[in-house]
């Protein structure tokens, strides 16, 4: 055998081809009835060590420490000493080696005697692809490893490696299938081979095994989870520590609790355990109380900031798996508490339904003891412990107070528990609220019940009450209707009283509006209530100045002397204080402009129901009546005077001669029969001019106007006074057109006749006393407007003439230019006003001129009907 | 003794027949004036007993004839007797206010007329 050369494995084969495909076919059966690992491995040495004929086949299953422990193993007649159970440290297989195991599939076959050791990989160290030959290199065997070996008694050994796809389907170094010769052996590759086939129906059977194994496992979870399931939804509080039993069991813990937190509709918090519980002896230990409250762990202050801090599992969420309590940081009480109750290992879950947090289920698992069978005494402060392995006399090694890791199956059962416990208590929590309400809704429908009771009995005493009501609305609706008809006749009788008072209103109105005299109204203060136009222009104001105000020195009220009054003096005052009507006659009104006037008035208090309210005073200006007054009494006086005196001379004369006194004196006796018949004449006259002119004046007499010649009325008037003229040695001349007037003949006759009179009367005997008629010069008429064309009669006279002041008085009545001599004249003194009356009730004017000394004309116009003669 | 007295009256009929009136009396010697102007004039000069004073006279009438006659020392003792036509009680008023010894309306009564001139100046 060349050490170092290689070997063509299919060369050497010598060993019957029948014995390896028994073999083969053996192993094959056996793994494909055998579900059980130990049982195939135990199979699987007895085969190998029987075909290879050597002392000891052995498999060595690698820990995850790189420490590894002997599974199953076949020994021949005890010419080796079993291994079975015991462990080998992780230094026996150097981590070079191992990683060769696993990349190359590296197979070994050390021959102590000759120091060499062959070594057979099957993938290419450097790439692990497959490579294309296998052979078998020879080499000279670490010293050590001849140790080792020589220690065992070993003298030949065959490795090969087992590999095994974890769940990540990377290959792992699961263990070696080893074959241990006491005595020199040599190895050929044909059985290397064979040995190679049977580890590769190796990794296949560990393959079915850990499928196996996993497929238990996820049952039993399965199956606890339905248990717990079925406990949990029977909605049943008293499953609830069954359920948690199951649990604790299943993840095989020595204790476990249920925390359920007090829940938002009232329902108060809830624990439930199981086994060993921190949280009894909390309770009891007054060192770890906190107020009056029970402890439990889960309300600790501390307890969830605790969890945040601990390592999260990644893939569970809620979920903290804490192996070592002692070593996590918890605060010094929690550990306390936990030590106590011998509680080394932990697994809480966080109950959730959605975000809330309901509660918490926990897990205990207590330290243990770990036992373990040692191939050899491990002392790792001793220098010779990297020395080869001396010794294989077994040790068994005792850790106690190991703690108990956590599966990652455990973390996904506690997962999956802890979602059910959380949905069956939200389920819960959902049925009790439930529950109180129903419980609420049974309360409430009684107690509406109790008051649909009350509310019928007192629904019948309503209806009793509105029955009452009603009639006795129906009383008072009838009362009612009554009353509205009074009243509405009521209004109506106002309203047509208030029509009255419309109109009878709008009638004052317009009857103060219309009436001539001042009329305003005064309140007791002498303030203007009302005040009507008239007064208003009365006093030359406007009305609205004078509403509101204090009448009285706006009117500077005085009496008929012009002294001012003192307001409480006035006749009004007197009536707005007495209510006695005052009637005055003379008084005087002040207007604006500061002129006077005098007043007659009436002031009559206004009374409502015996008090008196104000005063009404109605006033006029009675300046026009005054004159009127004062001319008639001056007219009384001289007609008085004018009839006294003729009157006088009559009774004296008619006295003297009817006392008979004058019988003796025949001429004085006549003179007094001639004063009497003389002045009873004038007498006469005077009575008849007076009524004459009264009549015409008043219209009483009617002009009987025609068309007359004014020659012809010229000339019957100079006729009828010749005798008088010629008596008067006057001459009388006559000048006049040819033209037609419209005029009463006999009154004009009248008028000519008169001026011709007072002509012949006062002109000097010879003198000439001329009448002219003619067209009259517009300039010489008086200037009024719309004059028809006027013919113009004068009559002038050569007399003494009449003073310029003189000229319009003597159209006066009574006014003679030389009373003295009236009666000598023979006048009345009426003559000229008589004429005046004439003159205008004919259309006409007239007038005198005169210049003294020279002569006077008097001139008529009256209205041209036609020029030029009639036929 | 016969009493004198002047007539002094504007009317000549009036003047006339007064003095036929009271010189058939056989009590009285009269004067007569046709104007106030004349009757002062005459009043100064025969100094009469009474005089009889028309009040209505064209140029100075009987109140200043009156009042003249008051002013002149030869003739304000003279009983001055008014004879008016004015009948009117107001009238009549302003002239008894005037210090004249009596107020004779006419027509007066010409069968009483000398006994009041007699009461008047009594």
């Amino acid at each position: 055998m060349n050490n170092h050369g290689s070997t063509d494995l299919g060369a050497n084969a010598t060993d019957p081809v029948d014995s390896l495909e028994m073999l083969l076919h053996r192993m094959i059966n056996r793994i494909r009835h055998s579900l059980e690992l130990s049982e195939i491995l135990t199979g699987t040495v007895a085969e190998v060590r029987s075909f290879l004929g050597t002392d000891r086949v052995k498999v060595y299953r690698f820990h995850p420490d790189g420490s590894g422990e002997v599974v199953a193993e076949s020994i021949h007649q005890r010419r080796l000493p079993s291994l079975i159970g015991q462990r080998f440290p992780a230094e026996d297989i150097p981590p070079q080696a191992r990683e060769l195991f696993l990349r190359a599939r590296q197979r070994s076959i050390v021959d102590v005697a000759n120091q060499q050791i062959g070594l057979s990989p099957l993938d290419c160290p450097d790439t692990g692809n497959p490579l294309a030959a296998e052979d078998i290199r020879f080499r000279p065997v670490d010293p050590c490893h001849v140790d080792y070996l020589t220690a065992m008694g070993v003298r030949s050994s065959v490795v090969v490696p087992i590999l095994h796809q974890n769940e990540r389907q990377r290959d792992q170094l699961w263990g070696l299938l080893v074959s241990h010769h006491a005595t020199p052996r040599h190895i050929t590759a044909q059985e290397l081979q064979v040995v190679q086939l049977v580890a590769d129906q190796v990794s296949i059977a560990i393959a079915q095994s850990t499928l196996l194994d996993q497929t238990r496992r996820r049952a039993e979870q399965e199956a606890t989870i339905n248990r717990v399931s079925w406990l949990l939804h029977s909605m049943t509080e008293t499953q609830l520590p069954q359920a948690l039993g199951l649990t604790v069991n299943a993840l095989k813990g020595s204790g476990g609790r249920l925390y359920i937190a007090a829940g938002g509709n009232g329902q108060p918090e809830q624990l439930f355990t199981v086994g060993e519980q921190p949280g009894d002896r909390l309770t009891h230990d007054s060192t770890i109380q906190i107020g009056d409250s029970t402890l439990k762990v889960e309300t600790h202050p501390q307890w969830q900031s605790w969890l945040d801090t601990q390592v999260a599992v990644t893939e569970v969420e809620h979920v903290w798996a804490i192996a070592d309590v002692a070593t996590s940081g918890v605060s010094p009480e929690l550990a306390i508490s936990f030590q106590t109750a011998k509680i080394c290992s932990l697994l809480v879950v966080s109950l959730q339904y959605r975000q809330q947090r309901l509660g918490y289920l926990s897990v205990f698992r207590p330290a243990i003891d770990i036992e373990t069978l040692w191939a050899r005494r491990v002392d790792r402060d001793d220098p010779r412990q990297l020395r080869p392995r001396q010794s294989f006399a077994a040790w068994l090694e005792v850790k106690p107070a190991q703690s108990q890791e956590w599966a990652f199956a455990d973390l996904e059962l506690a997962q999956a528990l802890g979602r059910h416990f959380g949905m069956a208590i939200h389920q819960s929590r959902l049925y009790q609220q439930v529950y109180a309400l129903n419980a609420d809704l049974e309360q409430d429908i009684q107690e509406r019940k109790q008051a649909e009771i009350k509310i019928s009995a007192l629904n019948a005493e309503l209806e009793q009450r509105v029955l009452e009501r009603t009639a006795e609305l129906q009383r008072i609706n009838t009362e009612l209707l009554h009353e509205i008809s009074e009243r509405e006749r009521a209004l109506q009788e106002r309203q047509q009283v208030r029509d009255s008072l419309d109109r009878l209103s709008r009638q004052n109105e317009l009857i103060l509006n219309s009436a001539g005299e001042g009329i305003y109204g005064l309140n007791l203060q002498g303030e203007t209530t009302f005040v009507n136009p008239a007064a208003a222009r009365l006093l030359g104001r406007e009305v609205e100045e004078l509403i509101a105000q204090w009448m009285h020195p706006l009117l500077n009220h005085s009496k008929p002397d012009g002294t001012p009054y003192q307001w409480t003096e006035t006749p009004i005052y007197a009536t707005l204080t007495t209510g006695v009507v005052q009637h005055v006659t003379e008084d005087l009104f002040w207007r604006q402009d500061g002129t006077s006037f005098p007043v007659e008035y009436v002031s009559t208090p206004i009374q409502a129901q015996g008090t008196i309210m104000g005063a009404v005073v109605v006033f006029k200006d009675v300046t026009e009546r005054q004159l009127m007054e004062r001319m008639k009494d001056e007219f009384v006086s001289v007609v008085s005077h004018e009839l006294r005196t003729p009157l006088t001379s009559i009774r004296t004369a008619l006295g003297m001669l009817t006392q008979g006194h004058l019988d003796t004196q025949p001429e004085k006796r006549q003179r007094m029969v001639e004063i009497a018949f003389s002045n009873t004449n004038r007498l006469v006259r005077l009575i008849n001019d007076i009524l004459d002119l009264e009549r015409i004046k008043f219209g009483k007499t009617v002009m009987q106007k025609r068309s007359c010649t004014v020659a012809d009325l010229i000339q019957q008037s100079v006729d009828a006074m010749r005798a008088m003229a010629e008596k008067a040695e006057i001459t009388l001349t006559v000048n006049a057109i040819a033209a037609q007037v419209w005029v009463d003949p006999d009154r004009i006759i009248q008028t000519l006749t008169n001026l011709l009179s007072n002509a012949i009367k006062f002109s000097p005997q010879g003198s000439t006393v001329a009448v002219i008629a003619e067209v009259a010069p517009p300039s010489a008429q008086p200037p009024t407007e719309h004059e028809p064309e006027m013919i113009r009669i004068a009559v002038q006279d050569q007399g003494k003439g009449i003073p310029v002041d003189k000229l319009e008085a003597i159209f006066e009545r009574f006014e003679q230019l030389d009373a003295s001599n009236a009666g000598h004249q023979g006048g009345t003194g009426l003559g000229l006003t008589i004429c005046r009356s004439i003159v205008q009730q004919n259309g006409g004017h007239i007038w005198a001129e005169s210049t003294v000394g020279e002569g006077s004309t008097f001139y008529v116009t009256l209205p041209l009907s036609q020029i030029g003669s009639s036929p | 003794m016969m009493k004198r007295i002047l007539i002094i009256d504007d009317e000549d009929d009036i003047r006339e027949a007064t003095q036929v009136c009271l010189e058939v009396t056989g009590e009285w010697e009269v004067m007569t004036a046709s104007s106030g102007n004349e009757g002062l004039m005459k009043a100064a000069i025969e100094r009469p007993d009474a005089i009889l004073l028309d009040v209505m006279m064209p140029g100075m009438d009987g109140i200043t004839t009156f009042q003249e006659l008051q002013t002149n020392p030869a003739t304000q003792h003279i009983p001055v007797i008014l004879l008016t036509a004015k009948a009117q009680t107001a009238e009549q008023r302003e002239l008894t206010q005037l210090n004249v010894v009596a107020v004779i309306t006419k027509p007066y009564d010409p069968f009483s007329l000398s006994a009041q001139l007699n009461q008047a100046i009594a």
